[in-house]
This record gives structure tokens, C-alpha cells and sequence, in this order.
């Protein structure tokens, strides 16, 4: 709702437009008004809320009470917003928001095809009604549960009318990179193994899981990051230039680098991936407890709420350049980038320690301060000739302001205007839980060995450190 | 958050109100004419001090190098002996105009007492500006076991210590401690920086070119500090010492409980070393001479000695000279040569000059090391002067 409320304010939202919340609880539709009030003013970015625009904006808003199970739900739902037709001109256009288990799918979407509240697909610009549905991640828990929650999906709507969430792909740097790549003719052409070393992509949160146990439980780290943000992050790194920015072409290209993965062997896994789970220890100072002291955390649990990864992409560009990425929680501190580091000077000419001079490392960071760094090393003023390392560093809160669009904003945008290259295709989701599954194989087949623990605000276990010591590099201390 | 190790969420809401007032340091000034404030970064420089009184003698002197380097500056005091436990900060700008235009620094004290001493490692480290080096400078003794110290140390490049203040034992702890490192931060010692002058003129013995023969023949040095006779010798007339013996390959053996030092033409070294008062205004421990003698095969001497005439800075009538800015007294004499005499003042013994310098000096130092790893050889010795 903050980023509905954000687009009202910039004057984003179509002419005809309301919002239609649908739950359990009965409330009425002023009780409905103040709750989603409350949200925007705690969490939307245009503080203080505008009274008079919020009163325009809460007059769209309104609420059905019922259950998903019944059919009287959707006819209630069918009868109210066939009136916001007639009173607020949606002209029968329909974008749902599934912000339920996975579990819900089924029975939400049977009962909308069911009342008649899913309009075939038409060709985007037709004229014709729209039904677009967003659904958030999990996508499954697992390559075959993913299968059944797509077929399931399918069944109600066309891919063309489904947009599967996941906000990271909202961020602008993550949407800067395909123009940071495509739009300037310098880094592309090095781009590729003559001249990458290697890859780092982090995804780091201070937090641990913040009276999310239960869920975390289900999850852990590899599925609620990895499987899904991660993923995401490398392919748009890692893609081909797609024919143009047509959802399909970018998504195409996407699902080239999936299926590029040097499939993970349960007997690989060992070798490229390292898990880990929290202890105590400190994060900015403060003292924080151990994940298996967090309630509803099983004392004993081996949930990963870390994990380290080397990934290797067998095709014609990145043969023999290892991806190797980690997310966690409670580490040092919260901050996602891709780190690009070049390969080192063929020739030493200049003095300097272990013999070489430090590797350009190019960075978009995604999280917080969002931005772009080039590190190169420069001569120190003097008569010696001394090397430093120096930082290019582009900010965008410094190049735009802070006030950049909150990622939702730009995806519910997105999904109005029926655009779904930030959107995650069935095939990306399928590919993404097939490279996992194999990892979660190997750890079920090793289900007594819990993962190593690493102290709340480091790094992560010393085996992770291990991972690439093994190959001569080390991880970045973002 | 349950447990017993749940924290309170002062020093996160401290960390979050620095981070919010350094963004605010850089809005655009309302007033049109005043000059923009630039905000330059070209290395964290985390100071830690044993004590809030320590820190605050010391961050005039951190302003002074960032004036010409420009960092994000990180001042941290740690007591843990204090009754509360607490961390407390602040934030602020230090600038200085150049060609109109207003260079800052950033610049965050913090102050761990108590408790919370153990978590200010997790707190100095939230104000790190990424992609750029780290340079930890510790004052006072360093326990490599200190958690604190071991935090800061694994995420820095470089660890600056002065070991005239802190102690010889700190600065062999650490480089010890390094060695067992993976990927292990350089080490730096002021100390050693001050050096420069005094292996320069040593070498300067050597240079002429019938001197060079005698860099192979030492037969003595003696070295003397000012202290207490009887005191251990000190990290510069240690480090002097290392310096010269790593540099012409000397070995160190044991013969009835007495270190022997060994040319590698077998040849023996005497090292005598020796006391001379301290005067007011002067370091114990400084280096306060040096002398080399020398014998060829067929029985040439060459001598040579610099001899510090301490305390004698106050009088060279220079601005911002201090009592150990001193003059040096170089001597070189070989047979069959005139006598060379040349005096040298050195420059002002200021805080500031020597970290700028150590700074400035590449972090990987093979002369230095070495040096160390033999100083830590006599000083298992115990020599004393």
C-alpha cells in the first residue's frame, strides 16, 4: 500500500483506479482506510502523508471480508467490483495481488476463473480487459513442488498474464545493470574470461530473522535468498546481450545462463558450497543471540541462515570464471553488490607487495547507497613511486537525490502496464530450483552434520573463507 | 529477541543517528555564497586508544595528517574498567580550505566503557567506508589476544603502532601474531619510520667508494640510549640494530649464555651497548648513538659514529621545534683519509609528522620485517644497555 500511496503522489496511478483488500477478518471499509493508512504513514518514503491526497486515494479503497475457500467470497468481490467499474472507471481491468502461502493458490485462483473474474488473455494495447495476477515468492520449495504450483497456476491464467514478484529485480541498480552493460560501450567489451578473474555477488543482512523463526525454519538462507534473488542477480550479470528489452528476449537470455550452470553433483557440493548458522556475537555494536536462541527455533536446528557458493557457468564468455556468491544473516554488515574483479597486469612493473599490484574490482552496489565504484591503483604524490588503491565512486543519492522509487513501485507500475521483464518467468523458476535442488539433496543425504556456526557480525564460517582460499583468492570485505 | 545475550538497541540507534548526521554534513549549504563542503575519502583510519583522556591528546594530531589525507577517521577509546557500559559518540567534518575549495574529512569519536567494550569492534566496523584501505592505529599496548584488537585487525590492511610508546614486546607480539595469519594486515611502526635518518647515515658510512669494502668487515657497533643503565635496550636501538644485521646478513648464535653475532665471512661482531641520561623533554629509550668500527684483511680501520645531542632541539630558535628536535653529529673516519665531521638537526619530533610518514610509506616493508624478526631474536636475549 506505501507503494501505491508513493505512485498516487507522483501522479503514476491510472485515472480509473481502486484497491480491493480480501480477507478473513470482518471490517468495514473505513476500518480497512485507517489500518492501510497507518502502514503508509509508518513505511512510505513521502513523509509527512498528504491529507488531502490520502483523502482522494482512500476514497479507491475498500474492502470484501470473506474467506478463500467460499464461492460467496467472489461473487461478493465480482458484485463490488463491477460497481467500481461503473462508479471509479476500471473498465473490468483486473490485477490481483496473491499476498498468501502458496498453499491458498489453488483454491483462490479456481474460485476466480470460477466466478468469472479472469478475463482471457488479449493482446497488450487491444483494448480488451486485462486480468494480470502477481504472485510472491516462495515459488515452490522445490523443483517438483515449483512444477505443481506453476501447472496449478496455469490452469487459471496464461503466462502471458502472470507476474511472479521478486522486488529485487524493482531495485535500480539491479535495473541499471542491463543499462550500465548495454548503454555504454566500455565495460562490455570486458565483459567476459579474457579479462574477468573471477565474480563476487553478496547478499548480506545484519538482521537475523526478526521473529520470522517459524518461517525460517521452512526456508532457511539458500531457499529465501539464493534460490530466487541470487539467482537472479547472477543471470543479469552473467546474460547475453538479448535483441532488445522486450520481456521475453531479456527473460530468454536469463534462462540461457540457468541452463549454462555447471550442473551442482550431490558429490560437488561438499567442494563449492558452504553452509553455516549463527551464534552469538555482536552486529553494530550491540549484543545479539544465537539463531537456535531465537523463538520458535528448534535448539538443535541445522537450518542454513548462511550459505557460500562457487558457481561456474560452462559457456562460450565465462568458461573458467568462477561465480562465487554468499548470502547471510547477521554478518558484518547489510550491504548486496556484484563485485566484478579484472584480472591482474601480465607483467609486474611496479614494486609492490606479493609481487603484483591489486586487480581492478568494478562494483554496483545494489544496497544501501546504491551505486557504482571502480577501484584502480594510482602513484601516491611524492618522490617515491608508491602504489594506493583508489575508489571512482558514483552514488546515486548523490547524482539524483535520495528519493529514488521504492522497487514496488516500479513493479506495480510494471504489472498495470502489463510489462514483465522484471518479472520472473515459469522457466527461470523451474531452472533455478533444478541447480538447488541438488544441493539440498547432498545435505539431506548428510542430515548429521549440522552446519559449522559463525559468530553474529563476521563474516561467516572459516570454511567459507576456505572455499576460495582454495583457489588462491579471497572474499571482500564490502 | 529473547536470550540472554539480547541487547538493548542504544548502540544501534547510536550508530543509526552518526550515520544520519554524516549524510547531513554534505547537504548543499543554504547560503548561496558559502563555500560547498567536498567530502574526500581516501582510507578508513581507525584510531583506538585505551583511554577517552589518550584520544583526545591524539585527535589533534589525526586532524593535522587528514589535512593533507583526506579519510574517513574512526576515533575509538575502549575502557572496560569504567563503571558503566556504554558506548557513546559523535560525528563531525574536519575541513580545511585549498584553492577555494572546503576538503573534508569525516571524522567519528566513540567512547566503549564497561561491558560494552567487548561489542566496540562491531561498532567501529559499522562506520567503514567500503572499497578503500584500512589502516588501524593502536595506541598503547597491543594484546594479540584482545578480541577487539583481533576484529579490527582482521579487516584492516595495514596495523600502526609506535612502539617507543606502546613497547617493543607490543610491536614483536603483533608481528608474530601476524605471521600466523592468513591474509595478515601489514605491520607499521612509527618508531621505525623516525629511523629513516639514522640508516641513512649509517649507510652513509659506506658510501664512498674505498668505504665499501668495510660494510663486509665490522668488527664492533655500540649503541646507546638514553635510560637508566641496566634498562632493556629499546625498539629504535633494536630495530637499528635488526636493520644493519639483516641488511649485511649477519647470524646470531649462543656461546655460554652470550648472543653472538656473525658476519657471513664468519668474522664476529662485538655489540656493546650502553646508557646515557635522559634528558627532560626526551623519550626514554631513544637511540642516542651509534658507533661502527670496521677492519680490513690487511688491518685497515674504518670508524664511524653518530652521536644524538639530546634535548638539544629547543635551541635551534625554529618555529614549532621541540626539545628532542636535536642535532646529530656524524663522524667518519677511515686510514689514510681526512676525517669527516658533518652536523644534522633533525626535524621536529611531532605526533602527526610520523604517522603522515608512515602512512605515506609503502605498507609492505621486507627491510622491516626482517629487522623485526631479529630484534625479536636478541630480545629473547634480554639485552639490556
Amino acid at each position: 500500500m506505501p507503494a501505491l500511496y508513493n505512485l498516487a503522489v507522483s501522479r503514476s496511478l491510472p485515472g480509473g483506479f481502486a484497491v480491493v483488500g480480501v480477507a478473513r477478518r470482518e471490517k468495514s471499509n473505513d476500518q480497512f482506510r485507517a489500518e492501510m493508512k497507518e502502514g503508509v504513514s509508518s513505511f512510505s518514503r513521502r513523509k509527512p502523508i498528504d491529507p488531502a491526497l490520502w483523502q482522494d486515494f482512500a476514497r479507491g479503497v475498500s474492502y470484501v471480508a470473506g474467506t478463500f475457500e467460499n464461492p460467496k467470497t467472489y461473487s461478493d468481490l465480482r458484485a463490488h467490483l463491477d460497481q467500481l467499474d461503473a462508479e471509479r472507471g476500471t473498465s473490468k481491468n483486473r490485477l490481483y495481488y496473491l499476498a498468501v502461502p502458496p498453499a491458498e493458490f489453488g483454491v483462490i485462483m479456481k474460485n476466480l476463473k470460477e466466478a468469472g473474474l479472469v478475463a482471457p488473455p488479449s493482446p497488450p494495447g487491444s483494448g480488451a480487459p486485462w486480468t494480470r495476477v502477481i504472485i510472491e515468492k516462495p515459488f515452490g520449495e522445490d523443483l517438483a513442488s515449483a512444477k505443481v504450483l506453476n501447472e496449478t497456476v496455469a490452469q487459471t491464467f496464461d503466462e502471458s498474464q502472470v507476474f511472479r514478484i521478486d522486488h529485487y529485480l524493482g531495485k535500480e541498480t539491479v535495473q541499471n545493470l542491463l543499462v550500465f552493460r548495454f548503454a555504454n560501450s566500455l565495460f562490455e567489451p570486458l565483459w567476459n574470461r579474457e579479462h574477468v578473474d573471477h565474480v563476487q555477488i553478496t547478499v548480506a543482512e545484519e538482521i537475523g530473522v526478526e521473529g520470522r523463526g517459524k518461517f525460517y525454519e521452512q526456508t532457511g538462507v539458500t531457499k529465501d535468498i539464493v534460490e530466487n534473488h541470487l539467482m537472479q542477480l547472477l543471470c543479469l550479470t552473467a546474460m547475453e546481450p538479448p535483441i532488445s528489452l522486450a520481456a521475453d528476449a531479456v527473460r530468454d537470455e536469463k534462462v540461457k545462463v540457468l541452463r549454462s550452470l555447471r550442473p551442482m553433483e550431490r558429490s560437488m557440493v561438499q567442494e563449492n558450497v558452504v553452509r553455516g548458522q549463527y551464534a552469538r556475537g555482536y552486529v553494530k555494536g550491540e549484543e545479539v543471540p544465537a539463531y537456535r536462541e531465537e523463538p520458535d527455533v528448534a535448539k538443535d536446528s541445522r537450518t542454513d541462515t548462511y550459505v557460500a557458493m562457487r558457481i561456474h557457468i560452462d559457456n562460450w564468455r565465462w568458461g573458467g570464471v568462477p561465480f562465487y556468491v554468499r548470502a547471510g544473516k547477521r554478518l558484518a554488515r547489510r550491504v548486496t553488490e556484484i563485485a566484478i574483479q579484472f584480472k591482474k597486469v601480465p607483467h609486474g612493473l611496479f614494486r609492490a607487495p606479493d609481487g603484483g599490484i591489486s586487480p581492478n574490482v568494478l562494483t554496483m552496489r545494489i544496497q544501501p547507497d546504491e551505486g557504482i565504484a571502480l577501484r584502480f591503483t594510482t602513484k601516491e604524490p611524492g618522490q617515491a613511486t608508491i602504489l594506493r588503491d583508489v575508489a571512482m565512486d558514483f552514488r546515486y543519492g548523490a547524482a539524483f537525490g535520495s528519493n529514488t522509487p521504492e522497487a514496488y513501485e516500479r513493479l506495480l507500475l510494471d504489472a498495470m502496464r502489463g510489462e514483465a521483464t522484471l518479472f520472473t518467468r515459469r522457466d527461470e523458476v523451474e531452472e533455478q530450483w533444478a541447480y538447488i535442488d541438488n544441493i539440498f539433496d547432498a545435505w539431506r543425504a548428510e542430515a548429521n552434520a549440522p552446519p559449522p556456526l559463525y559468530p553474529a557480525g563476521t563474516w561467516g564460517p572459516e570454511q567459507a573463507d576456505d572455499l576460495l582460499a582454495r583457489d588462491g583468492r579471497r572474499w571482500r570485505r564490502p | 529477541m529473547t536470550g540472554p545475550a539480547a541487547g538493548t538497541g542504544k548502540t544501534r540507534s547510536l550508530i543509526e543517528r552518526l550515520e544520519k548526521e554524516l549524510r547531513e554534513l554534505w547537504t548543499q549549504p543554504e547560503d548561496p555564497a558559502a563555500i560547498p563542503k567536498s567530502r574526500v575519502c581516501t582510507m578508513n583510519l581507525e584510531v583506538v586508544a585505551s583511554s577517552h583522556e589518550l584520544l583526545e591528546r591524539y585527535t589533534p594530531v589525526v586532524d593535522e595528517v587528514t589535512a593533507t589525507m583526506p579519510s574517513r577517521v574512526i576515533l575509538a577509546s575502549i575502557e572496560p574498567d569504567a563503571a558503566t557500559d556504554e558506548i557513546t559518540g559523535s560525528a563531525t567534518a574536519v575541513c580545511s580550505i585549498e584553492g577555494g575549495r572546503n576538503i573534508c574529512s569525516e571524522r567519528i569519536t566513540l567512547k566503549a566503557t564497561g561491558n560494552a567494550a567487548a561489542r566496540s569492534a562491531s561498532a567501529i566496523e559499522a562506520f567503514l567506508v567500503p572499497e578503500i584501505p584500512t589502516a588501524l592505529v593502536w595506541l598503547g599496548r597491543v594484546h594479540v589476544d584482545d578480541p577487539v584488537f583481533q576484529d579490527l585487525a582482521n579487516d584492516a590492511h595495514r596495523i600502526i603502532l609506535d612502539s617507543m610508546y606502546t613497547s617493543l614486546g607490543s610491536l614483536l607480539n603483533v608481528a608474530s601474531w601476524a605471521r600466523t595469519q592468513v591474509n595478515a594486515p601489514e605491520i607499521s611502526d612509527m618508531a621505525w619510520t623516525r629511523l629513516a635518518s639514522w640508516q641513512e647515515m649509517t649507510a652513509r658510512f659506506f658510501d664512498r667508494p674505498e668505504a665499501r669494502r668495510f660494510a663486509t668487515k665490522i668488527t664492533k657497533i655500540t649503541l646507546r640510549q638514553a635510560s637508566e643503565p641496566g634498562a632493556h635496550l629499546g625498539p629504535e636501538p633494536a630495530l637499528l640494530l635488526g636493520w644493519i644485521a639483516t641488511r649485511l646478513e649477519w647470524k646470531t648464535s649462543r656461546l655460554g649464555g652470550k648472543t653472538r653475532f656473525k658476519r657471513p665471512d664468519g668474522g664476529t661482531v662485538i655489540i656493546e651497548l650502553g646508557a646515557v641520561p635522559l634528558p627532560k623533554g626526551v623519550a626514554p629509550q631513544t637511540l642516542a648513538g651509534i658507533a661502527v668500527e670496521a677492519e680490513d684483511d690487511d688491518g685497515t680501520k674504518m670508524t664511524g659514529s653518530i652521536e644524538r645531542e639530546l634535548g638539544s632541539g629547543l635551541a635551534s630558535g625554529q618555529e614549532d621545534a621541540t626539545a628532542d628536535a636535536d642535532v646529530m653529529v656524524w663522524k667518519h673516519a677511515t686510514a689514510g683519509a681526512p676525517p669527516l665531521e658533518q652536523r644534522v638537526r633533525l626535524g621536529a619530533n611531532k605526533a602527526a609528522k610520523w604517522l603522515e610518514r608512515t602512512l605515506h610509506r609503502p605498507k609492505h616493508d621486507p627491510a622491516f620485517n626482517e629487522s623485526v624478526s631479529f630484534a625479536e631474536q636478541i630480545v629473547h636475549d634480554g639485552l639490556t644497555v
